[in-house]
């Protein structure tokens, strides 16, 4: 009998704890962003922010360590091949220069805007968000550091993500490689649009919607297209083609994109004071 | 006094977060990471029987909803079911081999990562494809890891609320 008791008092006690999550959890889904429900996030995450840096400021140098213990023969390698790219980059800096010059007095001429001369705000990668399901980063600046909802994020090598949510410390960007993102781009030689589509770490973002006349070539730069109400500013680099086939009949080329950034070791990024057109 | 899960509690959780976020987040495996918010949940479920891990496990859970960018209050949700039934499997196996707490932490963590992923489907996250497995098998065997640790330290915190429930599960 006592145990009859006890089993449905325990069965009330988890109907009573689920419906209090399905509850938050409705509240959460249909408030969509400025409920009261998001201010007590942003609270606890800002509220956490301090502990949280601390705790990383004391524990990256110990898993930076475990990562890097395998590294060390290849660093001296790599690092040669690096100085040899630094100084290929260096002449082409030059050499880009100058037809940046003569693109920027174009673009000005016919009224255009540029991404190279966007406002950013320089943050660091805290983390990645403590979730398996969504490719997300944690950067160190939030509103306070002027960072919105919907702003690109980059690095020098291309683009990274674009911010989903923020509070006053922190911002969360979804990641490129997500599932859940989208890039409208352009092919660099023939100009022609289609969409970058996440497809998980370390996979190749999969390019949609390039018909099967356009010719593709292999390692061939793709930009972001900053179409009018696009969700990202016109002429990051996003990556380059690694492979394109065409299945008989098809009427898409089927293209696989390596991005730009190395998405899985960032460490310094830029967010872009660019915001999408409503 | 010293044995007070008022205090013990908040220490517990807060460790566990930090845990999660800055050193387990760092330690992906195929891009996974282990969940030791959800372990806290089969913990509690394993060391405190159906109730203490319902409630164990939605207090996680709500607790790592803040930091996430999926909706508020699906952890808690997954979290309150898996520690509740854990607890229930668990009935009964009070000190038995050491590896039964750690075969319940992989069965429950899959149990967990799946049901998450079912429901944020519901919800219209994008979350059931091919990687679904890779985290599912990685969270398991992590977890399962970790669950000596974790059970130890769920124990700990819970401190004299538990005595009272083991005597009558």
């Amino acid at each position: 009998m006592a145990v009859y008791r006890r089993s449905r008092r325990n069965r009330f006690f988890l109907v009573l704890l689920a419906l209090t999550s399905v509850t938050v959890l409705t509240l959460d889904y249909r408030g969509a962003g400025d409920g009261a429900l998001e201010s007590v996030r942003q609270t606890a995450r800002d509220a956490f922010a301090p502990l949280q840096s601390a705790a990383d400021w004391v524990v990256s140098p110990i898993t930076g360590f475990f990562g890097s213990v395998g590294e060390f023969g290849d660093l001296r390698s790599e690092n040669a091949r690096l100085r040899r790219e630094l100084d290929e980059a260096r002449a082409e800096a030059i050499r880009g220069a100058d037809a940046d010059r003569e693109r920027q007095r174009l673009l000005q001429l016919q009224g255009l805007d540029y991404a190279g001369g966007l406002d950013s705000v320089p943050a660091r990668v805290i983390s990645t968000a403590p979730t398996n399901f969504q490719l997300t980063i944690t950067l160190d600046k939030g509103s306070d550091a002027r960072v919105d909802v919907g702003m690109p994020v980059v690095t020098d090598a291309g683009l990274v993500g674009r911010v989903t949510e923020v509070s006053k410390l922190r911002s969360t960007v979804l990641l490129i490689t997500d599932p859940q993102s989208n890039v409208g781009v352009r092919l660099a030689n023939s100009g022609e649009h289609g969409v970058a589509r996440g497809a998980g770490t370390n996979n190749p973002l999969p390019l949609d919607l390039i018909t099967t006349e356009v010719p593709v070539e292999v390692g061939e730069p793709v930009v972001t297209s900053g179409l009018e109400r696009g969700l990202f500013p016109a002429q990051v680099p996003l990556g380059r083609v690694r492979t394109v086939s065409a299945a008989p009949g098809a009427l898409q080329k089927d293209i696989l994109l390596d991005p730009s950034v190395d998405l899985t070791r960032l460490e310094f990024v830029r967010v872009l004071l660019w915001k999408p057109a409503k | 006094m010293r044995k007070d899960p008022r205090f013990r509690l908040p220490i517990m959780f807060i460790a566990a977060l930090l845990l999660q976020t800055t050193v387990l987040a760092r330690l992906r495996v195929w891009g996974v990471m282990p969940d030791f918010m959800l372990l806290v949940a089969v913990a509690g479920g394993i060391t405190a029987g159906p109730t203490r891990g319902a409630t164990l496990g939605f207090a996680s859970g709500l607790l790592i909803d803040l930091f996430l960018p999926t909706p508020l209050g699906l952890s808690a949700l997954v979290f309150t079911l898996v520690g509740y039934g854990v607890g229930v499997a668990n009935t009964g196996v009070l000190r038995s081999a050491w590896y039964i707490p750690v075969l319940t932490a992989a069965g429950g963590s899959v149990a967990g990562v799946v049901l998450y992923a079912l429901i944020g489907s519901v919800l219209g996250e994008r979350m059931i494809d091919g990687h679904l497995a890779t985290i599912a098998v990685v969270v398991g065997v992590s977890n399962a890891v970790l669950a000596p640790v974790a059970v130890k330290f769920v124990d700990w915190s819970l401190g004299s609320l538990k005595s009272s429930t083991n005597i009558s599960v």
